[in-house]
């Protein structure tokens, strides 16, 4: 594998056509191959538990199986040490929590963010296999269209949302923040919100709806 | 009673094409049709409307396109070509398909691969660094992922531009086999500005640059396709167009397109860049119809930076010159658009203004990148930053009131008073007098800007509303959501139109099955649809109205009333649902077409920004931004307040922060991630004032998603300048320009 | 992200022996990592920049999640503390008000809720080419500084070659400003190093790293001394965007003060602007034994910024760091400007 990082083909190198540092530029393609099929092999191994019995330095590989606390139900699901907490909600679990929303998948946006024992955390930079043993809260678990719990009625009535994928990341992210500040400033309710972006345009509305909804508990 | 075929007239309607509108000649009925009646008289339109579909938002319940799961349902992802200009000798899937859960691969070298080749060798060429070369679909996204990594590709690297200035070069690498430049444009005679500059008295000449900014709709471009190798199969899609899929589809599933249903349940974000299935639709399909299964394919982060479209960047050169009485007498525009491997857009100079004798000439210079697609208001904000700037030069050089210098060269009343309103409402009396004036590090000044734009309507949709006899009302029609606030519209005017309350109707959108409709662009969605949902609306209370008639003492339908939850003749009523059991057993269909008289087309809008400016630091915190916009009708003034918001958020946006940023030898974009492509959050937030400029009193419906977000991008700009002294003329004005342009004039 | 094995190991030489264990790639990027917050490593390990075999869990082991000590004793800060712990610990934002400031400065809150003090000092670079997998820069095997000749904005003026990048730590320049230490575990035993010498330039360590931590080693915990100058202290990030961003220049400053309000002690340490938290000692030693004043302000952020050399797009952060010393300074020596 000591040529994954070197450009990856003879007729780049022999093009001719590379007086610049473009030769540097790795081809995607070929990067990881070797590993993702060695990788791969891992899968066969029998799918072990990661829980707090099983906690310790015996390396878990291939698929796992966990047990997870999802907006206060035990729910069981099989991946892998790397599948992201998100990942996992998404695109694992069945049926599926689809509320927390890939954007950035890079901890950039807020779109993805959940509560981990009640404090807002981005799904996409947690793995799944480290949220065992902790109480996970997605969007679904505040409230219901039925049953919305105060900041997600704000949202409504405020018009705190619009093409509505930022708005379950923060309608979590502003739940959580009311507990610890019941009665917060507007700069508050900004800063608060500073991890989570909303493209349509939206945030005068959401800091709207987030003083109602600590007005109105 | 025979009938007469009814009168024709023409009239001339937007058609989007790929989301960019041009004009087409219709024949539409030139008979009396339904009104909307005073602006001021409606019982829900015109109001302020929660959404209807906020619980299911806010709850995280909605189904989008990237939240479908479906059985056995497949997980696909694109490789890019890390080059920005290359042959595709080869490529090896081979071991990709060994990977345990990999379902299948496809490819730039299969057979009738969409890629475009080289005309002589007929291989796969890539054009651009990010240009998908091939794709695979697997169990598990992570799985996916480790595939794709494992497909081998040889490529022969060919010399790339990426910089228009080396673009222009000569010998420069060929983007086209035409050539870099391709002439658009040119109107007006040179020379004649050339003397008419010579006598002005005061003269600007300078060069705007805006740079390729990107659309960062939250939900990325994607599609699940339902294809399972039978005769029928169903498009999720991420679409402004719903009716753009299912043709789009069949073809590469090889099934009529009458097979093929398109779904956009909920969507989130398009703003331009969703027409078709695009290049990653077209890859969906091609898995899907290889696995025999579904397949989820949703661009990631990046692939949605590197290859699913932007904004044109621009450079223009401009040369105005104008009287000391205000004038602006001439003016010499050479506007360059800057669309990659596409054309790329910008409206033509002098933009609003009237000049009296122009000259312009449009070119686009071809780069290896991706290709600019149609972004909210095509080609204004580019032509608005540029001529709103050097507006304001000449008004500061002559020394006149940039709100007084603008109306003596806008001949158009409506400007006029929107002016002096976003003037009134921003404290325009406030604003720094001496540009750069005051004491202390932190400074405040303001700017303003003006717009315009269509927002008219075609005859595209078709509306189906059904009163069922237990008294459920629903509205039916094929159109999309894309956040803009389409299902609330539909609902409040046929409540409005029966009576009824918002919640005691349905509106059923998003699939091909249902009425057609057009696709959401240049503001046209609102003024397609809203006539017809009205017409179908009206249709369905005349016919109600004539069931139910005898049971109101056989009062003539035309005088039955319809409000408060019931139907009323004098002095009977009957409760809604009462009433409906009276209908037959199907219920009433009634069926809407588009009314033209039941909108309208062109729209101003005026922008005013304070903006504070740390000349120690080149900081500029938005402090206040006011938008005037004239509409016509407002269907729902809480979601135009939002989208008037939202258009000025995009517009500050591209004015402080937003610019994709490109390595010239590497050719790559270095910033293709939320972290490092900056728009606004939070914390750049200024108090936001959203004006309907109500003294439009057109009794017709108008879109203005785009023009709310045209002249904030040259508003914030001017507010800088008044702030600080300092005339950034490209865009974004980050604190590292607007820092050392502060240094080199000696400002601090 | 590339597949790998997850450990959970209970204590720390477990951690640092599976560390040991699982580096045996050729290249170092694929070396075992530990995971804390994980609030960076999975951001590199997304991008490909990092592909670690095994990733060694260390939050299982107890006693390193532990803020004690005071403004007497000084500070002993568990590496697994999360910055949202630190932002709001009475003692931290009493006594210590630049680390409490700069741990308050990062990112959002989803991030300070995960990120731990150890994660964020051994965070890596911002640099974009460095991100990229695409561009094999020197940081990854390569042997080009691509920033150095392209888009530099971002980039070193202090302290580069042949490596531009910024150290992207907010504590990092607060806790070199307030003398830190920290104590780390490997697999052949413990160490304490202060935190001065704990990162390390490309011209003298490895370029493919930050710091001097071997990879089968972990902070464990970080020493802030008790000091006459920590309640002093401040920390200034100028961002691009105010909203989740990194620093483009950054400043802690401390300074003891006498009676007089005159300058015992001062430290100054630049952050975002060169490889390293960039401590500057001349403009220290300037201040010492001094009354702050605007024009002696001035004259240590011009000290302060001696030797600059700016890259071809960043020279702005020349001034702009000149203006973050003085105005560091102006707050801990209780001067309005």
């Amino acid at each position: 594998m000591a040529d994954k990082l070197k450009p990856e083909s003879e007729a780049e190198k022999n093009s001719g056509h590379n007086p610049s540092r473009r030769t540097f530029l790795k081809g995607v393609g070929v990067a990881g191959a070797g590993a993702a099929i060695a990788d791969h092999l891992l899968l066969n191994v029998e799918a072990k538990s990661v829980g707090t019995e099983q906690a310790g330095a015996r390396p878990a590989a291939g698929r796992v199986n966990l047990a997870l606390k999802i907006n206060g139900q035990k729910r069981n699901v099989t991946v892998e040490p790397r599948t992201t907490l998100l990942s996992t909600l998404r695109n694992h679990l069945d049926p599926p929590l689809t509320g927390a929303k890939l954007v950035c998948d890079a901890g950039t946006c807020g779109a993805c963010t959940v509560l981990l024992d009640g404090k807002q955390a981005y799904s996409c930079l947690v793995l799944a296999v480290d949220t065992v043993n902790r109480e996970i809260t997605t969007v679904e678990g505040l409230g219901s269209p039925e049953n919305l719990n105060a900041v997600q009625k704000a949202f409504v009535e405020h018009d705190a949302l619009m093409c509505g994928f930022c708005t379950p990341g923060f309608v979590t992210t502003i739940s959580s923040y009311l507990k610890k500040n019941p009665n917060p400033t507007l700069a508050e309710v900004r800063e608060a919100c500073k991890g989570n972006f909303c493209r349509c345009g939206t945030y005068p509305k959401i800091f709207e709806a987030a003083l109602a909804a600590a007005k109105s508990k | 009673m025979q009938q007469q075929p009814p009168k024709k007239k023409k009239i001339k309607v937007p058609r989007v094409v790929d989301g960019i509108e041009t004009m087409v000649e219709i024949e539409v009925d030139d008979v009396e049709g339904p009104v909307w009646g005073p602006n001021d008289k409606h019982t829900l339109l015109n109001h302020h409307l929660p959404r209807v579909d906020g619980p299911v938002k806010v709850s995280g319940v909605a189904q989008y396109t990237y939240d479908q799961r479906l059985p056995d349902m497949l997980y696909a992802r694109v490789l890019q070509a890390p080059h920005a200009h290359a042959r595709i000798l080869s490529i090896d899937t081979a071991a990709a398909k060994q990977i345990q859960g990999v379902r299948a691969v496809v490819s730039a070298t299969d057979e009738g691969a969409p890629a475009p080749r080289d005309a002589a060798t007929k291989q796969p060429v890539v054009l651009f660094a990010g240009m998908p070369v091939a794709a695979v679909a697997a169990t598990t996204p992570e799985i996916a992922e480790d595939a794709l990594r494992a497909i081998k590709v040889k490529y022969e690297v060919l010399p790339h531009v990426v910089r228009a200035e080396d673009a222009m070069k000569e010998g420069a690498p060929k983007v086209e086999s035409g050539g870099n430049l391709e002439p658009k444009d040119k109107r007006g005679d040179p020379e004649k500005v050339a003397a008419d500059l010579a006598k002005c008295e005061v003269v600007i000449e300078a060069e705007y640059r805006t740079p390729i900014v990107h659309h960062a709709s939250l939900e990325t471009h994607g599609h699940v396709v339902d294809f399972r190798g039978g005769d029928t199969a169903t498009v999720y899609a991420s679409t402004q167009g719903t009716f753009t899929i299912p043709g789009d589809a069949a073809k590469e599933l090889g099934l009529p397109q009458s097979a093929v249903t398109a779904v956009v349940e909920h969507m989130g974000g398009g703003f331009g860049s969703k027409f078709g299935i695009g290049i990653e639709g077209q890859l969906a399909c091609r898995l899907s119809k290889l696995a025999k299964a579904p397949v989820h394919l949703m661009l990631t982060r990046k692939d949605e930076f590197l290859f699913a479209g932007n904004r044109s960047g621009s450079w223009q050169k401009l040369k105005a010159g104008a009287n000391r009485d205000g004038a602006i007498v001439a003016l010499n525009a050479l506007q360059y658009q800057l669309g990659g491997v596409a054309d790329g857009s910008q409206a033509g100079q002098p933009y609003v203004y009237e000049v009296a004798n122009s000259f312009r000439e449009r070119i686009a210079i071809h780069t290896h990148e991706d290709g600019s697609r149609a972004m909210r208001a095509p080609g204004h904000p580019q032509a608005c930053f540029a001529i709103e700037s050097l507006v304001d030069e000449l008004a500061y050089k002559i020394g006149m009131d940039p709100i007084e210098f603008r109306k003596k060269n806008l001949k158009d009343p409506v400007y006029h008073r929107q002016l002096d309103r976003g003037a009134r409402e921003i404290g325009w009396e406030r604003r720094n007098k001496t540009p750069g004036g005051g004491a202390g590090p932190l400074k405040r000044g303001m700017g303003c800007a003006v717009g315009t734009w269509g927002g008219g309507g075609n005859n595209q949709c078709k509306v189906d509303v059904t009163i069922a006899r237990d008294g459920s009302v629903t509205a039916a029609v094929g159109s999309q959501d894309l956040g803009t606030g389409t299902r609330t519209f539909i609902r409040a005017i046929v409540a409005e139109e029966l009576g009824l309350k918002m919640n005691d109707v349905i509106e059923q959108i998003g699939s091909s099955k249902l009425g057609r409709a057009n696709a959401s662009g240049g503001s046209t969605t609102a003024a397609s649809l809203a006539p017809s949902v009205k017409d179908a609306a009206v249709k369905a209370r005349l016919a109600f109205a004539e069931r139910v008639a005898p049971l109101l003492g056989g009062a003539k339908p035309e005088e039955i009333t319809f409000f408060g939850g019931a139907v009323r003749a004098g002095e009977r009523s009957l409760p809604w649902k009462q009433a409906c059991a009276a209908l037959p057993a199907a219920g009433i269909v009634a069926h809407g077409e588009w009314v033209s008289s039941l909108q309208a087309s062109g729209v101003h809008g005026v922008c005013f920004a304070e903006v504070e400016v740390d000349v120690e630091t080149g900081h500029v915190r938005p402090i206040k931004m006011v938008h005037v916009q004239d509409i016509g009708l407002p269907l729902n003034r809480l979601a135009l307040e939002s989208q008037i918001n939202g258009g000025m958020i995009q517009s500050l946006g591209m004015a402080l922060w937003e610019e994709r940023v490109m390595d010239a030898d590497l050719g790559i974009q270095l910033n293709p991630g939320f972290g490092d492509y900056k728009f606004p959050g939070a914390l750049e937030m200024p108090e936001l004032v959203s004006i309907i400029d109500d003294e439009d009193t057109r009794e017709a419906v108008i879109g203005v998603g785009e023009p709310a977000l045209i002249p904030a991008v040259a508003a914030v700009p001017n507010a800088v300048y008044n702030a600080c002294g300092v005339r950034v003329r490209e865009l974004p004005i980050t604190p590292d320009k607007l820092l050392m342009s502060l240094m080199k004039e000696a400002k601090i | 992200m590339k597949a790998f094995e997850w450990v959970s190991p209970t204590t720390v030489q477990e951690a640092a022996e599976l560390l040991q264990s699982g580096s045996t790639a050729r290249d170092m990027d694929e070396h075992a990592r530990p995971i804390a917050g994980g609030q960076d490593l999975l951001t590199t390990m997304k991008e490909y920049v990092t592909r670690p075999g095994r990733v060694v869990n260390l939050k299982e082991i107890k006693g390193l999640n532990r803020i004690d000590g005071d403004a007497r004793k000084g500070l002993r800060i568990g590496a697994l503390v999360t910055l949202a712990q630190l932002e709001e610990h009475a003692v931290v934002k009493r006594s210590f008000p630049g680390l409490a400031e700069a741990a308050n400065s990062v990112a959002s809150q989803q991030i300070r809720n995960l990120g731990t003090i150890g994660g964020n000092l051994c965070q890596r670079p911002r640099c974009w080419y460095y991100r990229l997998e695409e561009a094999y820069c020197i940081k990854k095997g390569g042997s080009e500084c691509f920033a150095a000749t392209g888009e530099n904005k971002y980039n070193a003026i202090l302290g580069g070659g042949p490596s531009y990048i910024v150290h992207p730590s907010d504590l990092a320049p607060v806790l070199v400003a307030l003398g830190a230490s920290v104590n780390v575990t490997g697999a052949s035993g413990k160490r304490v190093i202060p935190l001065e010498k704990f990162f390390t330039l490309p011209s003298e360590g490895s370029i493919r790293r930050e710091n001097v931590l071997r990879n089968d080693e972990i902070i464990t915990e970080v020493q802030v001394p008790a000091s006459a100058f920590a309640a002093h202290s401040t920390y200034l990030k100028f961002k691009e965007r105010d909203s989740l961003d990194f620093a483009l220049a950054s400043v802690a400053a401390a300074v003891a003060l006498d009676s007089g309000k005159r300058v015992t002690e001062a430290r100054l340490v630049l952050g975002a602007v060169a490889p390293i938290p960039w401590r500057v000692p001349k403009a220290e030693a300037f201040l010492a034994g001094k009354t702050l004043n605007a024009s002696l302000m001035a004259e240590a952020a011009k000290l302060a910024l001696e030797g600059a050399e700016p890259l071809g797009k960043n020279e702005y952060k020349i001034p702009l760091t000149q203006t973050l010393v003085r105005r560091a300074l102006a707050k801990v020596g209780g001067i309005k400007t």
